[in-house]
C-alpha cells in the first residue's frame, strides 16, 4: 500500500463527485459496464486502469490481470489541455490518443469523459504538488520513481520509517492533554448541535408562517 | 468450571461458545447505524486504502462469481460488482440482518441491480454447494467468527479449483513502537470516539479487545494451510496492523 493508492483513491474520489452531477455522462459509462479501460500516460510509463459501474461510477485501479479491453494513451498535457472544452474535440487527450484494442468501448468512454468538467491539470497538480503543466510528465516520473523505491524496499524502510517517525510522536502527556482536548471538542460539538437545533426549530417556523 | 472446549473469546472475557454469536451480533446491532462514519474516523480514512489493496489482490475479472462475507455494509461488495460486469455475480453476505439490510439500502442508492444478491449467512456455515466461486473475501471479519478453522475450511469447500480467498483482517504491528503507540489509541482513543460517535464505548472496546485475540500473521498462514489452501501469501499494510491473507484453491 503506497502513495500510489493514496493518489488513486483521490483521484477517484474526485472524478466520481463530478460524475455524481452527471447524469448523461455516468449513462454512456454505465453501458460500459464489464469493460476495463487503460489509460495510459506517454513519457511517464503511467498506466490507470478504469472500471466503470453499472451506475457509471468510476473504480480506478493501478493493477489488473488479464488485459484491457482497450487502451488509450495520450501525453498529461494533451490530457490536461482535454478539460479545456473548446480544445477538447470531444476526445479525451483532445483526440491526440492512439487507441489500441477495442475502439467503440474507448471511444465511448472517451467521449464520456471529455464531457466531463475535470479539471484534469487541477486534478494532477494535486497528486504532483502545485506545479505548472509542463511540468506534469516530469513529476509524475519522479513520483513514479519514488514509489517504486518505496514498494521495494518497503519491508525493511518500513520498521525503519517507522521507528524514526515514532520518535517525535507525541508523549504521554501530550496524549492526555490531546483526550482533554477530545472532551473539549465534544462538548463544542454539543453545544453546536444544539444551535442548529435551535436554528432549524427557528426555519421552520418561519416556514410555516410563510 | 466448562469443558475448555466448549469456551471461547468474545474480546477478552471468556464466554460460552453459543453465547458468542449472540453477543457480537448485538454489538453489530448497535453500531451498524454510525458504522460507515466510524470505519473513516477510526482508520483516518485509511480503512479505503486497505480494502483497495485488497480490491486489487483479487484480481476479479469481468463474468466471475464472487462470494463476499461478513460484508457489513458492503464496501467490497460494491468495488466487486462493478468489476465482475453484468456478467458477473456477486453475493453480499452478513449474519447480521441490520447490518445486512444496511448494505442493501446503499447498495440500492448506488444504482445496484442485477449482479448483486444479499443473503444473511453464518461464515462457519455456507449454505452454497463446493465448487461454485471464483473469489470468496471476508474483510475485517474473521476475528469475529468463533469457529475460524470451519469459516476457512468453508470457504475453500466453496471454492472453484483454480479460486482463491482473502482475508482482510487486522493483524500484529511489526515492530515494537507501532504495538506501543497503536495500543493506547486501541484502548485509550478508540473507545472515547466509539463513544464521541456512536455513543457505544463498549462495543469499541470489544473491537480493539478481539483483534488483539485475533491470530497473527504466521498463525493465520497456517490455519489457511490447514484449511487447504496453496501458495498463500501475507500482504502487511500500515506497518502490519492489518494483513491481507491470499490463499488458492489449486
Ligand atoms: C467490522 S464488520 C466488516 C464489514 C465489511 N466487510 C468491511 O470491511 O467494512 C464485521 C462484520 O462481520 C459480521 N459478522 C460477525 N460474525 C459473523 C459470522 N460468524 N458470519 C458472518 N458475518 C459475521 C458482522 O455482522 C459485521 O457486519
Amino acid at each position: 500500500m503506497t502513495l500510489r493508492d493514496f493518489t488513486l483513491e483521490g483521484l477517484e474520489q474526485a472524478i466520481n463527485r463530478v460524475l455524481a452531477m452527471d447524469p448523461q455522462a455516468s449513462a454512456k459509462l454505465g453501458a460500459l459496464h464489464g469493460k476495463v479501460i487503460c489509460v495510459a500516460l506517454a513519457g511517464t510509463g503511467l498506466q490507470l486502469y478504469f472500471v466503470p459501474g453499472a451506475d457509471g461510477r468510476l473504480q480506478l485501479l493501478g493493477s489488473i490481470e488479464g488485459e484491457p479491453d482497450c487502451m488509450l494513451t495520450g501525453s498529461p498535457i494533451d490530457l490536461a489541455r482535454a478539460s479545456d472544452r473548446e480544445q477538447s474535440a470531444g476526445q479525451l487527450f483532445g483526440g491526440h490518443v492512439r487507441i489500441e484494442g477495442d475502439n467503440a468501448t474507448a471511444r465511448h468512454f472517451s467521449e464520456a469523459l471529455s464531457e466531463l468538467d475535470i479539471d484534469w491539470e487541477e486534478q494532477l497538480s494535486h497528486v504532483t504538488g502545485d506545479i505548472p503543466a509542463h511540468e506534469i510528465g516530469r513529476a509524475i516520473r519522479a513520483l513514479l520513481r519514488e514509489t517504486k523505491r518505496l514498494n521495494e524496499s518497503a519491508s525493511e524502510n518500513l520498521s525503519e520509517y517507522l521507528t524514526e517517525e515514532l520518535r517525535v510522536l507525541p508523549h504521554r502527556y501530550e496524549v492526555e492533554d490531546f483526550l482533554v482536548d477530545v472532551d473539549q471538542l465534544r462538548d463544542d460539538t454539543e453545544r453546536l448541535a444544539a444551535r442548529i437545533a435551535l436554528l432549524e426549530q427557528a426555519e421552520s417556523e418561519g416556514d410555516s408562517k410563510a | 468450571m466448562a469443558d475448555d472446549n466448549e469456551r471461547t473469546h468474545f474480546g477478552f472475557r471468556d464466554v460460552d461458545t453459543a453465547e458468542k454469536a449472540g453477543l457480537v451480533r448485538g454489538v453489530f446491532d448497535s453500531v451498524a447505524s454510525k458504522y460507515d462514519l466510524m470505519n473513516d474516523l477510526m482508520s483516518f480514512g485509511v480503512h479505503r486504502l486497505w480494502k483497495r489493496f485488497a480490491v486489487e489482490l483479487a484480481g476479479v475479472r469481468p463474468g466471475q462469481r464472487i462470494l463476499d462475507l461478513a460484508s457489513g455494509t458492503g464496501d467490497l461488495a460494491d468495488r466487486f460488482a462493478g468489476l465482475a460486469g453484468p456478467d458477473g455475480q456477486v453475493l453480499m453476505t452478513d449474519i447480521n440482518a441490520a447490518m445486512l439490510v444496511l448494505g442493501r439500502d446503499r447498495m440500492a442508492d448506488r444504482g445496484h441491480v442485477g449482479n448483486l444478491g444479499y443473503v444473511q449467512v453464518d461464515a462457519e456455515s455456507l449454505p452454497f454447494p463446493d465448487d461454485t466461486v471464483d473469489l470468496v473475501t471476508i474483510a475485517f471479519g474473521l476475528r469475529n467468527v468463533t469457529d475460524k478453522p470451519r469459516a476457512l475450511d468453508a470457504m475453500y469447500r466453496v471454492l472453484k479449483p483454480g479460486g482463491r480467498a482473502l482475508v482482510l483482517e487486522f493483524s500484529k504491528p511489526l515492530n515494537k513502537p507501532l504495538e506501543k503507540l497503536y495500543d493506547l489509541y486501541s484502548f485509550r482513543i478508540l473507545p472515547k470516539m466509539g463513544e464521541l460517535v456512536a455513543n457505544d464505548a463498549e462495543s469499541y472496546r470489544y473491537l480493539a479487545e478481539s483483534i488483539r485475540m485475533h491470530p497473527d500473521q504466521e498463525t493465520l498462514k497456517d490455519m489457511m494451510t490447514a484449511a487447504g489452501f496453496e501458495r498463500c501469501d501475507v500482504h502487511n499494510l500500515t506497518g502490519g496492523i492489518v494483513a491481507v491473507h491470499r490463499g488458492f484453491k489449486l
